[in-house]
C-alpha cells in the first residue's frame, strides 16, 4: 500500500498543490487583471485534466479543491465540486486526440477553468447563499479562464509531472522484411 | 492516454457524490473536519510563511509600479486630512470620556466594558466571490465564532471560524452578512453655532490664521476601545469649527444633545497654531438632531457591491429615509454585534412597489478593501450566553 501511495499522484500532487495554494494567497492576491484574481489552483485542476484525462484530472482536481476548502475556510467540497468538474471537463481533450498540440491543451485548460469558475457560484447557490451571481461574473470567468489558458504552457507539464505521465513517444512499426 | 470511458466516467461521478457527502456534512458541523481543517492550515503555516518571503517583495514591486501615482494622491489628501484633525483630537477624546460618564451614569448600554484586540489582516480570500479576510490570532487569544470585528472607521464583519492562531472574518460587503441595524436621521444644525473670544479677535481673523478650518470628526472607534470607553455614535460628518470649539453629539438622546469640552485642558500643551487657536476659544453650541428612524438588516452583496438595508417600513408621517442618514449596529437579543457601532451612510434610496419597503444602499465607513490592522471586540450575545 505504501508503495502505492509512494508511486501515486498525490505524492507530488499534494505538495505542488499547497506551494501554489500558498502562491494564490499571497502572490496571486496582489496581481489582479481587472480586479479579478487569477485562479491559479483552478488552473492546475483543469491543466492536469488536459494532460492526463478526463479520471485523473477529476481526481486532481477533487484533491486540490479539498485542499482549497480546507485552507480557506469553506465548507470542505464547495471549491471541490468545482475544480473536479473543471479537470474533468478539460479532460475531454483526449477524446479528441491522443497526444495533443500545445495550443489544444491551452484551449481545453481554457474551457476547463471557465467551467470551474461558473461552478463556484452554483455551489453557493445549492449552499444556501443568497444572490452569488454577480454581475461581475462576467468579467470574472473570462479573466480566469484565459488567464488559466496562458498559464497552460507551465501547469500542463507540471501537471503532467505531478501525476506522473509520460508523453506518448510515437515510434514508426518495424518495417516487415523483405520477403 | 486516457480513454473517456463508462467506468471512467463513474469515477467522476463518486467523486462528485463526495463533494457532496463532505458539503452537507461540513455544513451540518463535523468535528472531524473541523480538526482536519485546522491541521491542514499548520501543515500549511511554514509553507505559506516561505512563500511569503517570496512573495512580499514581488507584490511590493507590483503595487510600486501600478500603484505609486494613486498612493502619492492620496498620501497628500491623508496629509491634509491630518493637518485638520490634529487641532481636534484631544478635545475629542476628551469629549466622548465625558459622554462614556455619563452613559455611566444613565446605566445605559455601550462598549466600554467589552474587551477588545487587536488583530493583524495576514491574508484575504483568493477567490473572486468570497470577501473573507485572515486575522493572525484565533481560538487562543479568546476569539469566538459571531465576535464582531471593527476597524478604525466602524464595524467591517464579523468572525466565521477560528483555529488556534488563526480566525477568518466575513466582511460586510459578503453576501452572506447579515447584521441588524438602525438607520438614523442625519445630523442638522437646529441653531447657529454662539462663538465667544476671549481673545477678542473676531472669527474672521481666527480664519486668516487658520486656513483649514472645516473637517469630519475625529474620534476613531479605536482611540474610543483603548480609553475604555464607548464607540463614538453616529460619528459621520458632524462639522466641526476649529475656530469656534468641537462638538460633541449625544444621538442617543432624542432631538439631540451637546456637551461642552473644556478646551483649555484638553489642549494644554499644543504648540501648532492650530491648537492655540483652538484653545482660545471656548463656547460653542450648537444642537444636532439624530432621531432613530427605522431598523432594518443590512446584507452585504459581493465584491465591488455595497451593502443595502432591506425589511424596512418607511413611514412618512414619523421619519422619511434618506440619502445621508447614519446606519448603527441595533444589538438586540439576537444580534451578534452590540448596539450603536458605526456602520455606514446611506447614500442612496431605491422605492420598490408593493408591501417590500424601500432599499437603502449603505456606504460603509470602513474601507474593506484594504486592511492592515484590525479590532475584534468580545462580545457574546445574549442569545448565546450559557445558562
Amino acid at each position: 500500500m505504501l508503495a502505492a501511495i509512494w508511486q501515486g499522484p498525490f505524492i507530488r500532487l499534494v505538495p505542488a498543490g499547497m506551494v501554489l495554494l500558498a502562491l494564490q494567497r499571497s502572490l496571486f492576491v496582489e496581481f489582479t487583471v481587472a480586479g479579478v484574481i487569477v485562479q491559479v489552483v483552478l488552473a492546475l485542476a483543469a491543466a492536469a485534466g488536459a494532460a492526463a484525462g478526463s479520471e485523473r484530472g477529476a481526481i486532481a482536481g477533487f484533491t486540490l479543491g479539498v485542499m482549497y476548502d480546507m485552507l480557506e475556510g469553506l465548507p470542505i467540497g464547495s471549491t471541490a465540486v468545482a475544480m473536479t468538474l473543471a479537470g474533468a471537463v478539460a479532460g475531454l481533450l483526449a477524446v479528441i486526440v491522443a497526444d495533443p498540440q500545445w495550443w489544444l491543451a491551452m484551449l481545453f485548460t481554457t474551457l476547463g477553468a471557465a467551467v470551474g469558475e461558473v461552478m463556484l457560484p452554483v455551489v453557493r447557490l445549492f449552499t444556501g447563499v443568497p444572490d452569488p451571481f454577480e454581475p461581475r461574473l462576467t468579467i470574472v470567468v473570462p479573466v480566469v479562464a484565459i488567464a488559466a489558458g496562458l498559464l497552460s504552457p507551465v501547469f500542463v507539464p507540471l501537471a503532467r509531472w505531478c501525476l506522473r505521465i509520460k508523453r506518448v513517444d510515437w515510434v514508426a512499426p518495424p518495417r516487415e522484411p523483405a520477403l | 492516454m486516457a480513454i473517456y470511458t463508462v467506468g471512467r466516467r463513474r469515477v467522476i461521478f463518486g467523486l462528485l457524490l463526495t463533494c457532496a457527502l463532505l458539503l452537507t456534512l461540513d455544513l451540518r458541523g463535523n468535528p472531524v473536519l473541523d480538526r482536519a481543517r485546522d491541521g491542514f492550515s499548520r501543515v500549511m503555516s511554514p509553507v505559506e510563511s516561505a512563500t511569503d518571503v517570496i512573495a512580499t517583495p514581488l507584490g511590493r514591486a507590483w503595487n510600486g509600479i501600478t500603484e505609486y501615482d494613486d498612493l502619492e494622491r492620496k498620501n497628500q489628501a491623508l496629509q491634509d486630512q491630518v493637518d485638520r484633525l490634529i487641532g481636534t483630537q484631544a478635545t475629542a477624546r476628551l469629549s466622548v470620556e465625558e459622554y462614556q460618564e455619563l452613559l455611566a451614569l444613565l446605566s445605559l448600554d455601550s462598549l466600554a466594558g467589552i474587551p477588545t484586540e487587536v488583530a493583524k489582516v495576514v491574508g484575504a480570500s483568493s477567490n473572486n466571490l468570497d470577501q473573507i479576510i485572515e486575522i493572525n490570532k484565533g481560538r487562543s487569544s479568546g476569539f469566538k465564532v459571531g465576535m464582531p470585528v471593527v476597524n478604525q472607521a466602524g464595524l467591517i464583519g464579523k468572525i466565521t471560524s477560528v483555529t488556534d492562531n488563526t480566525a477568518k472574518v466575513l466582511l460586510i460587503t459578503d453576501a452572506r452578512y447579515v447584521v441588524p441595524v438602525r438607520v438614523l436621521g442625519a445630523p442638522e444644525a437646529d441653531s447657529t453655532p454662539t462663538n465667544t473670544n476671549p481673545s477678542g479677535q473676531t472669527n474672521e481673523e481666527l480664519e486668516d490664521l487658520v486656513a483649514t478650518t472645516v473637517g469630519p470628526s475625529t474620534t476613531l472607534v479605536t482611540d474610543v476601545l483603548n480609553t475604555g470607553t464607548t464607540l463614538p455614535q453616529n460619528d459621520v460628518d458632524p462639522v466641526i469649527f476649529a475656530d469656534v470649539g468641537p462638538l460633541v453629539t449625544d444621538p442617543g438622546a432624542p432631538g439631540g444633545e451637546s456637551f461642552e469640552p473644556v478646551v483649555g485642558e484638553a489642549s494644554a500643551g499644543l504648540d501648532d497654531p492650530v491648537d492655540l487657536v483652538a484653545a482660545a476659544t471656548t463656547t460653542t453650541t450648537t444642537v444636532l438632531t439624530l432621531a432613530a428612524k427605522e431598523f432594518g438588516a443590512l446584507e452585504g452583496r459581493g465584491r465591488g457591491l455595497i451593502p443595502q438595508i432591506r425589511f424596512l417600513q418607511d413611514n412618512p408621517s414619523i421619519a422619511v429615509l434618506q440619502e445621508g442618514d447614519l446606519v448603527v449596529t441595533a444589538g438586540g437579543f439576537d444580534s451578534l454585534a452590540p448596539p450603536d457601532i458605526p456602520v455606514g451612510v446611506v447614500i442612496n434610496r431605491a422605492d420598490r412597489s408593493g408591501p417590500g419597503g424601500p432599499l437603502l444602499d449603505v456606504l460603509p465607513y470602513a474601507d474593506v478593501t484594504k486592511l492592515n490592522f484590525i479590532r475584534v471586540v468580545k462580545y457574546t450575545p445574549l442569545s448565546e450566553v450559557e445558562q
